[in-house]
This record gives C-alpha cells, structure tokens and sequence, in this order.
C-alpha cells in the first residue's frame, strides 16, 4: 500500500508558570473568581441544557481543565444545577473524571470546535487521562452547543477583558495547520 | 450539486450546519443509541434534533442520510425499529443499513423509504448487491474499503444501484461488518454497539521516555515522545509477532483518494463518502471544502490534483494513503 506521511503536528510548549507570581495572585485570588465561574457555568447551563444533556452519565464529573502554559487549572464540573468551577494549581492531585491538558489556545480552539480533536491528539498536542469517554462527552456536548470554552469559564457580561482576552487565544488556535502553500 | 454527490459525516446537529455550509451535498448521522457505528459518549442526534437537521438541510437543498448501521441485537430488535420509524417520521432522505432485519422491517413498514446499503453489509459483488436490491430494494450501495478503483468500474457496470465509495478518512482493514477484534478484549464490538475501541476501556500509561495506548489493559502500542499516533484500536497496533515489532494488521493511516476522483466518476461512483461522524466540525468543514472544490474543479475540467495535499494534517498517524484503490496486495 502507498503511505504518503505528512507534516507532524507541532510539539505543545511547556511553558507553565505555575510557580511564577502571577499564580500566586492568581491562586490568592480564587475565591471570588471561583464565584463568578461557577455562577457563569449555572447560567450556561439553563440557556443550553441541551449541551448538559449530551454529556450523560458524566453530568456533574469533575474535569481537569490544564493549560500547560497557564498559571492555574480548573477543576470543571458541568452539573445542570450544583455546577462548579474551581482554581486549583496545575499539579494538585486530582480525583476527577478526566484531566486535559494542551496549550491554552489549543484548548480553547479545541472547546469552540475550530481545532479538530482527533488531529491533535494524533499530532499530540493534546494529552488526555482519566476516563477517554468522558473527555469525548465533554468536547462533543461543548461543539454540538456551539459553546466556546470560553462561554463555560468566562466571567458574566462585564468582564471583557477577559472573555476578549479568551477570543484572540482562540483565534491564535484557528490559524490553518495544514502545510504550507496548501 | 456536481456530478459527483459529496456526502459528509455529522455528529451533531453543529456538525451537520457545517459541513452543509462548507459544501456538502448530503449529509449522514445517527440516532443517540447503539443503532448507529459511532455510538461515542457525546454524539449524534435525538428525535428532535433530527426532525430539525432534516428541515434545516432541506431548506438549503441538502439531504439528511440516517445511519442504522449496527446489527440488531436479538430481543432487542425493537429499538433498530423504532429508529427506523424515527427516521421515516424526520423526513429523511434515506436509511442506511447493513440488518437483514432492519432492512426488511424498513421494507415493510414504510415501503416508500429510500434505503442505502451500508459499508456494513460488505457487499462486495455485484450478484450480493443485486440480492439486496431485489428483496428490499435497496437503491445505493456503500462499497467496502478494500476495492481497487478497476474492480469498482467492473462492479458498478454490473449493477443498476447506485454506487457510493469513501474517499476520506478513517481506513477499516477488515471486511466491514464482520470484525470481533475488539469485542475480544472488551466485550463491545462496532458492528454490534457502534464502536471500534470503546472509549471507557482505553487508557493512556506516560512515562517520561514513552506513551503506551491500552485497550482493555492490552497494549497496543508503544510510542516515543512525539511520534504521531493513531486511534488506540487493536487492527492498527504494533505487536511483536513473526520476528518483528511492527503494525501486523495495518498502519494507522488516513485514506485520501482525493487524487482519484476522476477515475472514481469515470467508474461509475455517484457518490463519494468522508468517514469521520466523531471527529467535529473543524474537521468536517475543511474535508467538505477541500472535496467540494475538486468536485468542482473536476466538472470544470481542471485537475484537483492541486487540492490534495490540503487535509494532510488531518491524517491519523500523521499519514496518508490511497487505500485499496491503487491496492498492490489481496
């Protein structure tokens, strides 16, 4: 059989600064910032409870949301009601469902369906323990809503900085992989 | 359309917007059971989302293909009929099946109901295929992915159903329909509950020198930093067997018969199929645009030649080949 290869996908960057300053801030700065997450994530959760619903039995897992060039990770639990977010450190031990980890924008482009999952993960830029199932369920329940990562961690309407801050990460994460001159 | 149909996998309703927007002629989805091969945690489309799909592609001159490709379980029969009748009342275009069962309750109970022949079935001849168009009058058949491109033409002039042949994505080496590889290790097969490795039996061991994909604890491979990997299925592993390490049933590649399409149409093929229901709608949007451009660079009578190396990336195991179609073995 002919076998053409191709371009391999581009090594994720380990560029965590999970004990820089700014994740002390960030890590002091949790509370408030866990509130106004969880709160978000409730919101979403009654203007798309379909989204909720694809997940199935993983309604209310705990997910390990990881940027492995980001100062925190989140810990996600995507319950129609009792849903919850929290800032937890990178390498805190985890008991949850699953655990992705990715670079920010690959994660965020990932989340928003801009990034195909299946392609980062032959290329490996995306890592992925825990239960597969649940991971699939959580990026399949988030695409088919047409939700952004984003939408699920960002802060409610006012927080521009942010969310604005989210969308051009994700932008980052659109910009064609195919080769060049393709 | 061109005149070649290009139909694309849907996932989810998303999924379906996107590859219609991107070019797609037809799309095909699943209910959210065991009914369907890509029966994955998260995926395809409940009653009313396919009531909605059905309008929403109708509305722009798309058709909506339902898969009911998985074998129906004994004493379970009713929920593959249910989802027939499901499909039926969404309006969909056509039911794709491979059940002897399924097709003939089909028949039956909704005589007007168009039905395609699933890769499933693995009809590969043209007295099989003409078997399933006179008893249940099946009008297309998906052909399997072990077919050269001269044995489609040979096939297809043999027969008056419809032929339809994948030219994108995810490559099965078996006879479709009749693989029990994984339901070895996990008790879940994909012709019997719609998945090839389930999700919930494959795990990932790291170390800081190596990555190992399990399935049900077995390992299927072993893999250095940064090599590019496949999907973590037994046919595709690497084993250690006949004196050698290496890939014993297949390498984990991605069919790409984009270059082909000329001598796909000149054969006979009405309609080309990209795999990948579970893959999203990042994939699907550039899979459609890249094929929907070669279809139409094709009818202009341009070479899409140029096209090709656009989905590369896109490739399990970082590879891709032209299958069976320019296939030197048997």
């Amino acid at each position: 059989m002919r076998v053409r290869r191709t371009r391999r996908g581009n090594a994720a960057p380990q560029v965590g600064h999970a004990d820089g300053p700014l994740a002390e801030i960030l890590f002091l700065l949790r509370g408030p910032v866990e509130v106004l997450l969880t709160r978000a994530t409730r919101r979403l959760s009654r203007l798309h409870p379909d989204a909720f619903a694809r997940l199935g039995p993983f309604q209310g897992s705990t997910f390990r949301i990881a940027p492995t060039d980001f100062p925190v990770a989140f810990d996600l639990s995507p319950h129609p009601v009792h849903g919850r977010v929290s800032v937890v450190r990178p390498g805190a031990a985890h008991c949850g469902v699953a655990r992705m980890s990715a670079p920010l924008a690959d994660l965020l482009a990932l989340f928003d369906g801009s990034l195909d999952a299946d392609a980062a993960f032959f290329s490996r830029s995306i890592q992925v323990e825990g239960d597969i199932g649940a991971a699939m369920a959580l990026h399949n329940a988030l695409e088919s809503a047409e939700l952004r990562l984003s939408d699920l961690l960002a802060l409610p309407a006012g927080n521009r900085l942010l969310n604005g801050l989210l969308d051009e990460l994700a932008k980052l994460a659109r910009k064609p992989a195919s080769p060049a001159g393709a | 359309m061109g005149s070649i149909e290009l139909v694309c996998p849907a996932g989810s309703p998303a999924m379906l917007h996107a590859a219609i927007q991107a070019g797609a002629d037809s799309v095909y989805c699943g209910l959210r059971d065991e009914t369907n091969a890509r029966n994955f945690p998260g995926l395809n489309f409940d009653s009313a989302e396919l009531n909605e799909a059905v309008r929403w592609a109708g509305a722009r001159d798309a058709k909506v293909l339902v898969a009911i490709n998985t074998f129906a379980r004994a004493g379970q029969t009713d929920l593959w009929k249910r989802s027939v009748d499901q499909a039926v009342a969404a309006g969909a275009y056509a039911i794709i099946a491979a059940d002897l069962g399924v097709l003939a309750y089909a028949r039956d109970a909704h005589p007007q109901a168009r039905l395609h022949l699933s890769v499933q079935a693995a009809a590969n001849s043209a007295p099989a295929i003409q078997f399933y168009a006179e008893t249940y009058g099946v009008k297309r058949v998906v052909l399997p992915r072990v077919l050269s491109a001269p044995e489609i033409a040979t096939l297809a002039a043999e027969t008056s159903v419809e032929v339809e042949a994948f030219v994108f994505g995810g490559l099965c080496v078996m006879t479709e329909g009749r693989c029990a590889l994984s339901s070895y290790v996990t008790g879940r097969s994909p012709n019997l509950s719609g998945v090839c490795s389930p999700p919930e039996a494959v795990t990932f061991e790291r170390t800081a020198e190596t990555l190992t994909p399990r399935l049900a604890g077995l390992a299927v491979d072993r893999l250095a930093p940064g090599d590019p990997t496949g999907y973590p299925t037994l046919c595709k592993g690497r084993f250690d067997g006949f004196g050698t390490k290496d890939y014993l049933f297949e390498e984990p590649v991605s069919l790409n018969a984009m270059g082909l399409l000329a001598a796909l149409r000149t054969a006979g093929v009405r309609a080309v199929k990209v795999e990948g229901r579970q893959r999203g709608k990042a994939y699907v949007s550039r899979v459609a645009a890249a094929f929907r451009a070669a279809i139409d660079a094709l009818d202009r009578g341009e070479d899409p030649a140029p096209l090709e190396q656009r989905l590369s990336d896109l490739a399990e195991g970082g590879r891709e080949t032209a299958g069976a179609y320019r296939k030197a073995w048997r």
